[in-house]
């Protein structure tokens, strides 16, 4: 089969790209600072001798490509190591990445779910009131930074209205989850953040859904069709959003990856247990084993992402071939 | 007399742009008969394309069709609804653009793009669509229509997506085929035999045809009558063998001797001067004055009638009855 050959062989391509950013991660945050001077700074009673035989314990004196083909020949048998800070990087990663996770896809699918119908809606009426209206909010949404929108919305909504908690994934006593029931209170806290992420991508969809409309609708096969008395539904729906959703899907497909690269700053913004608040915490006591699980996650993520846009579009366009 | 099927009576057709309002057909008038070819030809620019859109009703904004008659089938197409409009396009005209690269969609199969307008006009279930598909490809001439019909249009020549784009417009046996420019982007070869394929099916069907150009060469060899636009008005009309041999407008004069012609042995081959007029703020008069060679004040002063020279032959030219205009044709 064409297909499983070609999933072969670009997951052939991924493996230099994967190493490629795992040893720049390796090697810069070893130039960042020594994890053993941070974790005892302070303390009196260690000596220079002691921490140097920290380092031994850890490996960290060995040069840093040792250093790192020993990490990589752990990773082969899936072994990501343990934590500086105790308790194996999988499982720390692994409890993270299901909150990460939960919150992107759900913000993606909403976003997508709302922006696609406003994206046609303004394009069909182009230059109406409404899509006025809607066009430059949405490029007024566009513009403001994720992490800006996540702390208005906790000080609206969280502080000010008081309506919905301003972080964490469910509350830590039982006595205070909303109407004492746990998924109901998980649902709760979800809600804002699961906001915030939706308006973030929704702006720019709705921005990329319209132009890309506006441009398939003045082609020439819209008006052959037209001329052939097909009714605007089918115009629309069948002929110009399929033709539409081809940079629409590359877009959407890039984007993900950034918001994946953005999850440190977001799901600190919201206190979220999520990999990215885990590798905020992490990189400020330098605790390389993490900081090292959550980039293979976030990058093995981000290419698996693309990949899937390259089949999207493959499956959505005839004219892009996978073979 | 032959029963006229399609009749345009002062048609405005105007594009409202920022620039200002660009009158793309200003009082254009022409019928087709049935069963007959009528040519529609002028230069790029010349309101052409926008009066067959203007027929089907489906001219993009910020055109707007703002005044005259047009019927077809004793209908008046202004007065229709929508929806009617809907049920008579692809039916009753059929319509072959240009490009035939831009005008079949890109991401479905010929199959598809076929069987949809024969689904939605004939209430056929889409297996027998399908076959009613393959059927056409056969009846426009594509070898192997059992491949063709599963394939994308990217896959194949132009030559074979204008005659599928031609299957599409005759599904449905419609009584007016509209043919804009069908053999302008393709190759020389290729044109004659579109043309041959069109007029073969034009006899099959018992359409009635009106095949828009600026090729004379294609006019004469395809066309009983033929209508003369300039700048979105109509010069001159009359059946093919008037307006060939006996050229009333100084516009058709020039058109027909910048037809490269290789009896007449010209060192170079002549050209009309100048462009087609800014059609949001024409020259006044007749609006071929700026390029003609015979023009006087008059001609910048008063806009000329569209008078008749003889049965059936009307010119739009202050001097037709006194100009003696060669036509190579003649010579």
């Amino acid at each position: 089969m064409s297909l499983i050959k070609y999933l072969i062989r670009r997951s052939l391509y991924l493996i230099p790209v994967f190493l490629g950013i795992t040893l720049l991660v390796f090697s810069i945050e070893r130039l960042a600072g020594d994890p053993v001077q941070i974790a005892t700074f302070g303390n009196t009673h260690i000596t220079e001798d002691q921490r140097q035989r920290i380092r031994q314990y850890y490996g960290l004196d060995k040069p840093v490509y040792l250093q790192y083909l020993h990490w990589l020949s752990e990773l082969l048998v899936l072994n990501l190591g343990d934590s500086f800070g105790g308790g194996s990087v999988s499982n720390l990663v692994g409890q993270g990445i299901l909150a990460t996770l939960e919150l992107q896809l759900l913000g993606l699918f909403l976003s997508l779910v709302i922006a696609i119908p406003i994206g046609i809606y303004s394009a069909k009426r182009r230059y109406s009131v409404l899509d006025v209206t809607l066009s430059s909010s949405a490029l007024v949404g566009t513009s403001i930074p994720i992490s800006f929108m996540g702390i208005a919305f906790i000080l609206i909504f969280g502080y000010y209205l008081n309506l919905f908690p301003s972080g964490g994934a469910q509350s830590t006593i039982q006595s205070q989850y909303l109407y004492g029931n746990v998924i109901l209170d998980q649902l709760w806290h979800l809600t804002l953040p699961t906001l915030v992420y939706t308006f973030a991508i929704l702006a720019p969809v709705v921005l990329l859904v319209r132009s890309s409309m506006l441009e398939v609708l003045r082609q020439d096969y819209i008006l052959a069709a037209r001329a052939s008395g097909l009714g605007d539904r089918a115009i629309l729906y069948k002929h110009a959003l399929r033709n539409a959703l081809i940079p629409i899907v590359t877009y959407v497909g890039l984007y993900f990856g950034g918001l994946l690269a953005g999850a440190p700053v977001t799901e600190t913004v919201f206190n979220w247990p999520g990999v990215g608040a885990l590798f905020v915490v992490k990189t400020n006591v330098l605790d390389f084993p993490v900081i090292q699980g959550v980039v293979v996650l976030i990058t093995l993520m981000t290419l698996v992402a693309n990949l899937v846009t390259d089949l999207t579009y493959a499956y959505i366009d005839p004219r892009i071939r996978i073979d | 007399m032959a029963e006229t099927l399609l009749r345009v009576e002062g048609l405005r057709t105007y594009f409202y742009t920022w620039a200002g309002v660009v009158k793309a057909v200003d009082g254009v008038s022409l019928h087709v008969n049935k069963g007959e070819t009528l040519g529609i030809v002028g230069e790029s620019g010349s309101g052409k394309t926008v009066t067959a859109l203007s027929i089907m009703r489906i001219v993009p904004a910020p055109g707007k069709i703002i005044e005259g008659k047009i019927e077809f089938q004793r209908k008046n197409l202004l007065a229709e609804s929508d929806e009617e409009m809907r049920k008579l396009r692809g039916r009753e005209i059929g319509y072959i653009f240009q490009d035939p690269t831009s005008t079949l969609d890109p991401v479905y199969t010929v199959g598809e793009q076929l069987s949809e307008v024969l689904v939605r006009h004939q209430n056929l279930d889409k297996k027998s669509a399908m076959d009613r598909a393959v059927e056409l490809l056969r009846i426009v001439e594509i070898p192997d229509p059992e491949i063709r019909i599963n394939q994308y249009p990217h896959q194949l020549s132009g030559g074979t997506k204008q005659r599928i784009a031609i299957a599409r417009a005759i599904c449905c046996s419609p009584s007016l085929l509209l043919a804009d420019e069908p053999t302008t982007a393709l190759d020389v070869t290729i044109q004659a035999q579109i043309l041959e394929t069109l007029k073969g099916l034009k006899d099959r069907f018992n359409m009635s045809m009106v095949l828009i150009t600026h090729d004379m060469g294609i006019v004469a060899e395809t066309c009983d009558r033929v209508v003369i636009l300039y700048a979105g008005q109509v010069y001159e009309t009359g059946t093919t063998e008037q307006v060939f041999e006996n050229p009333k407008h100084p516009y058709t004069e020039a058109l027909l001797t910048s037809v490269p012609h290789l009896a007449l042995k010209r060192e170079r081959l002549s050209v009309i001067q100048g462009n087609i007029p800014n059609l949001i703020e024409p020259p006044s008069g007749c609006r071929f004055h700026p390029r003609c060679k015979y023009a006087q004040q008059i001609c910048i002063d008063k806009v000329p009638e569209l008078e008749p020279m003889e049965e059936g032959h009307l010119a739009a030219c202050h001097f037709a009855r006194e100009l003696k205009l060669k036509s190579p044709v003649t010579s």
